[in-house]
């Protein structure tokens, strides 16, 4: 049972990274106001990228990883240019992104032949002595780079929001836009940007489904984990410190899943690949049913900025 | 003392129509100047080109003596000009500091955090009251509120500030120690421009006032050497609006609104035990300062807005305080609602659609397979012509969206008093409306009430309401808190408006 | 005299201010660019506009195609001419087209009464399932078969709907992540079935056994068309006359033209959403029964492939209107058609087919701002 315990508290932190990085990158772009519904989508183009960097230029994760943040990036400009410039509905542009994305990574894929190719990707760091104690060592003393980025992600992005002036301009801008505008504030420069840094994080968020956990490409290997981490954010109110808490329990369910028969529960396959999806379920009824009025929703979210009476 | 703020034939079109027409005004440092005139006069539309909000179509402006473009509101507040809006912009959940640390903008927030902070009490102590900076906004009382939106503009460097109604939303008391203040910023050398239409403020505190009616300014004066009557008369013209006939006595009670009460999430209450009932054959005017519950009660009335407390009750029919809209209109109840985009029409649909909605759930209109147009077309024919909706193209087929807003008000009342109302709800009805628009619809309002209607008049207008009511109710902070009969005094029910009980 | 002139009220701020945009940031201080929202826009100019973003975004399909290595010859060949010339090819538009029509009216519905529908897919795979359920068990006489079959799977598509309907009527969850949710819950539902109990165990593929004789749908003696066509034209007509004539329809056009104005008005806001939604549903879960029950004869992984994203398509052009919804979906079926003979000749993968849905989607939505607002050149206030 220890060792059971063991081996899936070890592997839970990569499973849940994902979650994390994009949930992060959610909260920024949201947190300005503008629904990223697109997750899905640039979690394929960071995983796309990543192992095309690492297949054409060699085994350098970290620099298949930047890639991926940078490819997520370039990508949102559209996005960006879309939803903040030309005020396309957020929802509508978000899923057309999905959908953009799942097929620009499946067409570039098979047509650069970096679909279905296996390679070698991050590595688990070893800390020398410290990796080798029996069960702390191998939970927390064994795990790649990104994990390891992972608090430090949490404690920056906290810190951007709460610390800065950037930051402080970014949630008034996702509270009351009139006011940031009155105030003086670029609401739609700081919006484009928002979600810039957004596509960044969760292009990372993808880079590390592929060059860290898989080690390879395939079409649509998101898996739904996007619309997961936006239903995680809302959970977590927008908040940092709780989309880590939410980051690793969806984690340490992914991580679960295939370990589970390993304890002698038999469940159908099929139908353990469904919980992930099952409980999110769960969890956005949860969140509608306990909120009431204010929850911590910024404002402004979703809404198109207007000034009120344009120039 | 010298020419803080110059406009000068400052000309601002909405659709076509001048808000401000050649309108010129000038403030210097050191004095309170007033801008007064009623409600639509043009008054917060000219201030709000001098904060850079609005560009003007015609005519300059100068600051300090020295010809200005502004681009936005960032060029208003570079030049040293700092608005307070009547609606304010704070952002709730921040702190006191925050807000104004946005509106400061330093470069580095934990240091332009400190020095706000200090600024902030410097300044508050300065003007005699005390507030902590990092006091989340949205716990704050209204008037607490409106006093960091003037530090704002006072940490933020201003030294010419513009107050667009600022005792609108205060107590008395609250109001007297603000006007202290605003005294007190004027003689430490700012220049301050108090847009109001309160008569008794601009006696008693400004220095020089400005008169605005109907986009111009008409008068320059000094209100020490002038009275009240003739601010008055400058202000609302020398017509006073002619009361309308009566016909016919009040019958009994139709609806009784007793206690209604409706409490926000954020324990907001915009009503508070509104209690009032209105006969048959007669108009009941609810007056008041705008935001004091009308539109709550409105919506409330209307059943798109559900009450937490106390009961709204139709004579034969007994309590429809939940009732659903559908439900009331087949009572007999039609509405005629402030926002006739928002709640009264479909703009993408057609004038003849919008007629008709009104009645297709009666069946009227053909079942439920197929919409009888030919008959609905005769019908929207007829009301339209009754009701002199002009504009209306493609025999009533074309958008409704494509109406002026005279019209489509006309549209609105034309749907509703279709079906003989036995009680009507409006809200704000002459809104936006030119001279006959109104004169149409104030008409249509006597004609229902004497066709037996109750009719409840909810409006900012205090002309409309004192012409037309045969009661009026003053709404004060989410309750009713005095009843006139006509012909009711206008001082007396202007003084229950700003007073508060 | 007492002069009123129209002031800024509330409304009209509104109307103007509803969706318009900002100017170009910066810029030179003397000229400006900036926008204004057009009050309405003629239904000719709306067309236009629609049909030059279409335009556009078949251009940059094509670059995109060529970059992946189509000839450019060939790309007007096999998409125009090969397509609409072949009789064999044709029908194999037609034949794709007629589940498009049903699931792209599906979605029209629905985000007619503002919910968006994404669960497509999910409820064709009920619907699939119910129908080859029926069919391999063989209910009822050979007669009314079909006819069971179909009723089946509009019951199962409607149902696979009515848990996100209850979640956003009763406690506002959002509809979008529930529908999708359920898609992926309902893959696997398919991929259990498959590989368990409902697998063949004649060839041991992961798909379904075969559908027997008496429930196919027939075909109608041109080419491969079977009757799933004629069937969803009838569905479009009908729903065309329930949007466009009946009292249902018209509280439908109220609620996506004004929600609030329509609650204000009294019209059942809960009741028409709801049996919309469901009717939303249940075409999709028809849609599976002609997939299955038309071509396949049985169920396979991935028999909905692409039809979720087709259908918002075809929504969106067709401006969620009936009747445009079948010619779009004409469209898109063609696109399909081309898109498979490009992957058959030039190794042009399925995925690009999606890209292409993808890309025009957002040049359509993208195009909606010059539908909403007009470009307007002034000089700024400050001269003499």
């Amino acid at each position: 049972m220890t060792a059971f315990l063991v081996n899936w508290a070890a592997a839970t932190p990569a499973f849940a990274v994902p979650f994390l990085f994009a949930a992060l990158g959610l909260i920024l772009s949201e947190r300005a106001g503008v629904l990223f519904l697109g997750v899905e989508g640039f979690m394929l183009i960071g995983a796309l990228a990543g192992a095309a960097t690492i297949l054409t230029l060699g085994p350098y994760p970290i620099v298949a990883l930047v890639v991926s943040m940078l490819a997520s990036s370039l990508v949102a400009i559209l996005f960006a240019g879309l939803v903040v410039g030309l005020r396309v509905n957020q929802v509508l542009a978000g899923l057309a992104m999905v959908f953009f994305a799942g097929g620009l990574t499946a067409l570039l894929g098979a047509t650069f032949g970096w679909t279905n190719v296996a390679f070698s990707g991050l590595p688990k760091l070893s800390f020398g002595p410290l990796s080798d104690l029996p069960v702390v060592g191998r939970i927390l003393f064994r795990q790649d780079l990104v994990v390891y980025l992972a608090i430090p992600a949490v404690i920056a992005v906290q810190y951007l929001l709460t610390r800065t002036m950037f930051g402080l301009k970014l949630r008034a801008v996702g509270e009351n836009p009139q006011a940031a505008d009155s105030a003086g504030v670029a609401v739609q420069g700081i919006r484009f940007v928002a979600v810039l840094m957004a596509a960044a994080l969760i292009g990372l968020a993808g880079g590390y489904l592929s060059v860290g956990t898989s080690k390879i490409f395939v079409d649509g290997m998101s898996a739904g984990r996007g619309w997961i981490a936006i239903a995680l954010v809302i959970f977590a109110r927008w908040q940092p410190w709780r989309a880590l808490g939410g980051a690793l329990l969806f984690g340490g369910i992914e991580a679960l899943i295939p370990r589970i028969s390993a304890v002698g529960i038999q469940v159908p396959q099929y139908f353990m690949l469904m919980t992930p999806y099952l409980i999110t379920l769960a969890v956005m009824v949860w969140i509608a049913v306990k909120k009431h009025g204010s929850f911590g929703t910024p404002a402004a979210l979703g809404v198109p900025h207007v000034r009120e009476e344009r120039r | 003392m010298s020419a803080a703020l110059e406009l000068h034939a400052i000309t601002k079109r909405f659709d076509g129509v001048p808000a401000i027409d050649a309108a010129s005004f000038t403030a210097r440092f050191g004095e309170v100047h007033a801008l007064l005139g009623e409600n639509g006069a043009g008054k917060s539309s000219l201030m709000n080109v001098a904060a850079g909000l609005y560009l003007p179509d015609e005519g300059w402006m100068a600051v300090d003596g020295r010809p200005v473009s502004l681009a936005g509101p960032a060029d208003a507040a570079a030049l040293r000009i700092g608005m307070v809006h009547q609606h304010f912009k704070l952002i709730k959940p921040f702190t006191v500091a925050e807000n104004v640390l946005l509106a400061c903008r330093r470069p580095s927030h934990r240091a332009g955090l400190a020095e706000v902070t200090e600024a902030i009490r410097r300044e508050a102590a300065a003007l005699g009251f005390a507030i902590d900076p990092a006091q989340e906004v949205g716990t704050l009382s209204v008037a607490e509120q409106q006093r960091v939106e003037i530090l704002k503009v006072l940490v933020a460097g201003a030294r010419i500030l513009i107050l667009d109604e600022p005792t609108a939303v205060l107590t008395d008391e609250e109001a007297e120690r603000l006007l202290e203040t605003v005294r007190r910023l004027a003689r430490a050398g700012a220049a301050v421009i108090m847009v109001t239409h309160k008569l008794a403020e601009v006696l008693a505190f400004a220095d020089r006032v400005t008169v605005m009616r109907g986009g111009r300014v008409v008068a320059v004066a000094d209100p020490k050497t002038t009275t009240a009557a003739e601010l008055t008369t400058l202000t609302v013209g020398s017509e006073i609006a002619p009361r309308t006939e009566r016909r016919g006595t009040p019958g009994p009670a139709r609806l009784v609104i007793a206690d209604l009460a409706i409490e926000r999430e954020d324990g907001r209450r915009p009503l508070a035990g509104a209690s009032f009932s209105v006969r048959v054959g007669e108009i009941y005017g609810v007056a008041g300062v705008g935001g004091n519950g009308q539109t709550e009660l409105a919506e409330a009335l209307m059943g798109v807005l559900r009450p937490s407390a106390g009961a709204i009750t139709l004579a034969e029919a007994g309590d429809i305080t939940a009732a659903p809209p559908a439900a009331r209109r087949a009572l007999g109840l039609a509405s005629i609602p402030a926002d006739r985009y928002r709640w009264g029409l479909a703009g993408e649909m057609s004038v003849n659609d919008n007629f008709a909605i009104g009645h297709v759930a009666s069946g009227r209109y053909g079942g439920w397979w197929k919409v009888g147009t030919r008959r609905l077309r005769v019908d929207a024919a007829a009301a339209i012509a009754r009701h002199d909706v002009q504009g209306v193209r493609r025999g009533g087929g074309a958008n409704a969206a494509l109406l002026s807003g005279g019209n489509a008000q006309k549209l609105v009342i034309a749907r509703e008093f279709s079906g003989h109302p036995q009680v009507v709800i409006a809200h704000s009805p002459s809104r936006g409306l030119d001279v006959r628009a109104s004169a149409a619809v104030q008409q249509a309002l006597c004609a229902a009430r004497d066709a037996g209607a109750a009719v409840i008049l909810i409006s900012e207008d205090l002309d409309e309401v004192l012409a037309l009511s045969d009661r009026v109710g003053v709404m004060s902070r989410g309750r009713i808190v005095a009843e006139f009969a006509a012909p009711a005094d206008r001082h007396a029910v202007g003084r229950a408006m700003v007073d508060h009980a | 005299m007492l002069e009123r002139t129209a002031r800024l009220t509330d409304e009209t701020a509104r109307l103007l201010a509803d969706e318009a945009a900002a100017p170009a940031a910066g810029g030179p201080r003397r000229l400006r660019v900036f926008l204004e929202v057009r009050p309405a826009i003629s239904p000719i100019a709306d067309l236009l506009i629609l049909l030059a973003a279409v335009a556009v975004g078949v251009a940059l399909s094509a670059g995109i195609l060529i970059a992946a290595g189509v000839p450019p010859g060939d790309l007007y060949y096999e998409f125009l001419v090969a397509t609409l010339t072949d009789p064999q090819n044709l029908s194999a538009v037609m034949v794709r087209a007629a589940p498009l029509i049903l699931v792209g009216i599906a979605a029209a519905i629905a985000f007619r009464v503002r919910f968006w529908n994404i669960g497509l897919e999910g409820q064709i795979i009920f619907g699939g399932i119910a129908a080859v359920l029926v069919g391999l068990g063989e209910v009822g006489p050979p007669a009314v078969r079909l006819a069971l079959m179909l009723a089946a799977a509009l019951l199962a598509g409607a149902a696979w709907v009515v848990l996100p309907l209850v979640l956003k009527l009763k406690i506002g969850v959002n509809e979008i992540i529930s529908t999708l949710l359920l898609n992926y819950v309902a893959v696997n539902v398919l991929l259990h079935l498959i590989y368990g109990p409902l697998q063949d165990k004649i060839d041991n593929f992961p798909h379904s056994p075969e559908l027997p004789a008496g429930s196919r749908l027939p075909l109608i003696g041109w080419e491969k068309l079977d009757a799933g066509l004629p069937l969803a034209l009838a569905v479009a007509f009908i729903v065309f006359w329930v949007v466009r004539m009946s009292r249902g329809g018209l509280y439908m056009r109220f609620i996506h033209a004004n929600d609030r104005m329509a609650l204000a008005v009294g019209v059942p806001i809960t009741l028409v959403t709801a049996a919309t939604v469901l009717a939303s549903g249940a075409l999709s879960g028809a849609a599976g029964f002609l997939l299955v029950a038309g071509q396949e004869y049985r169920l396979t992984p991935s028999f909905f492939g692409g039809y979720g994203l087709s259908g918002i398509l075809i929504a969106f052009l067709a401006r969620s209107n009936p009747l445009g919804a079948t010619v779009a979906a004409v469209l898109v079926a063609l696109l399909f058609t081309a898109g498979q003979s490009l992957q058959v000749f030039f190794q042009i993968p399925s995925s690009a087919v999606q890209l292409i849905q993808a890309l025009i989607v957002l040049v359509v939505a993208a195009s909606e701002f010059f539908v909403r607002h007009r470009i307007r050149f002034a000089r700024t206030g400050g001269a003499r």
